[in-house]
């Protein structure tokens, strides 16, 4: 039996395509302008190198989601049972959470195979917006009140925003 | 207790499954790169100047394509600000800079579904906007 087979997992990359069109995109730069190739290029390095690290981070959370969330335990907090707290915990954690969005996204997939909901994941990436430790830049380019308004503001919108695509989710489900 | 010994297992399933979204992560990065070289400071600065509403809609759209650290836009907002850009139009900037982002919707719709990618980048577009306003009309109504 092979390892693939052990692990119960059909090994199948995704996104080639989406690459593959991202490297014609950069040939297509790179014939126009050598400049903006390399810049992009130079990017890329540093994104790259940003975000490597988290990406590590991201699999030792994905192998404790799988270890130690059930389904059962899960939905009593963040799935179909988690009423207010679900909603005050996605909204905190995301105000937590750091590094770009998409690091994110596959957690957030493991988490919703354990039956997270959408709302909460809507609200997860609104309350991204605001960031405790950036909070003295925002009030040093655009004050104290701004700042305040702002973050308060944010986070209704947030929870609105994920009602909304429930009751939307609801009222058309997927076929 | 035995949990912890499966760890190691585990770890190896998430290890997999995140070499298997590899392309997609380093093909969004790549188009994190791209942008980041064409959607200069200058360039942002330069699409702004048609009138408060016109404006914070450029603001929500020029901040859901530019990718980066939060902090670069909070720069880029304070420039705008000097320049004679309406608070409207930077709030919307900086809010969508973070809470929008076009350049990773191909991945966000892989892992978590087109319906709900949509879905969620128009409720965050209309709210970035509702928010902006928001804030700027309540900073105006306590100064």
């Amino acid at each position: 039996m092979s390892k693939k087979s052990e692990n119960k997992m059909k090994f199948k990359f995704r996104g080639l395509k989406f690459l593959g069109v991202v490297a014609v995109i950069y040939t297509i730069v790179g014939i126009f302008s050598t400049d903006k190739l390399i810049k992009s290029l130079s990017f890329t390095a540093d994104a790259l190198e940003e975000v490597i690290p988290i990406l590590a981070v991201v699999v030792f959370i994905m192998a404790a989601i799988n270890l130690f969330f059930n389904p059962k335990a899960l939905a009593k907090h963040l799935g179909e049972d988690g009423g207010t707290k679900g909603w005050l915990l996605a909204l905190g954690l995301g105000i937590l959470s750091h590094g770009p969005m998409y690091a994110w996204y596959p957690v957030l997939e493991e988490l919703k195979k354990h039956g997270l909901r959408d709302g909460y994941i809507a609200a997860f990436f609104y309350t991204r917006a605001i960031k405790i430790p950036l909070l003295p830049m925002m009030i040093h380019y655009f004050g104290w009140a701004f700042t305040i308004f702002l973050s308060l503001y944010i986070i209704p919108a947030a929870w609105i925003q994920g009602w909304l695509i429930e009751k939307i989710e609801k009222f058309a489900p997927k076929r | 207790m035995n949990r912890f010994k499966e760890y190691p297992t585990s770890l190896k399933r998430s290890a997999m499954s995140l070499i298997m979204l590899s392309p997609m992560i380093v093909a969004i990065i790549a188009l994190v790169g791209l942008t980041r070289a064409f959607m200069t400071k200058e360039f942002i600065t330069s699409v702004f100047g048609h009138g408060a509403i016109a404006d914070t809609l450029i603001g929500t759209v020029t901040g859901m394509i530019a990718v980066g650290q939060a902090i670069v836009s909070y720069i880029i907002g304070g420039e705008l600000l000097q320049d004679g850009v309406s608070l409207y139009a930077v709030s919307a900037f900086i809010l969508a800079w973070v809470s929008l982002g076009v350049v990773q919707l191909p991945l966000e719709a892989e892992v978590l579904g087109v319906r709900f990618t949509i879905l969620r980048n128009i409720f965050a577009f209309v709210f970035t906007i509702i928010v902006a306003v928001l804030t700027v009309l309540s900073v105006k109504a306590i100064s």
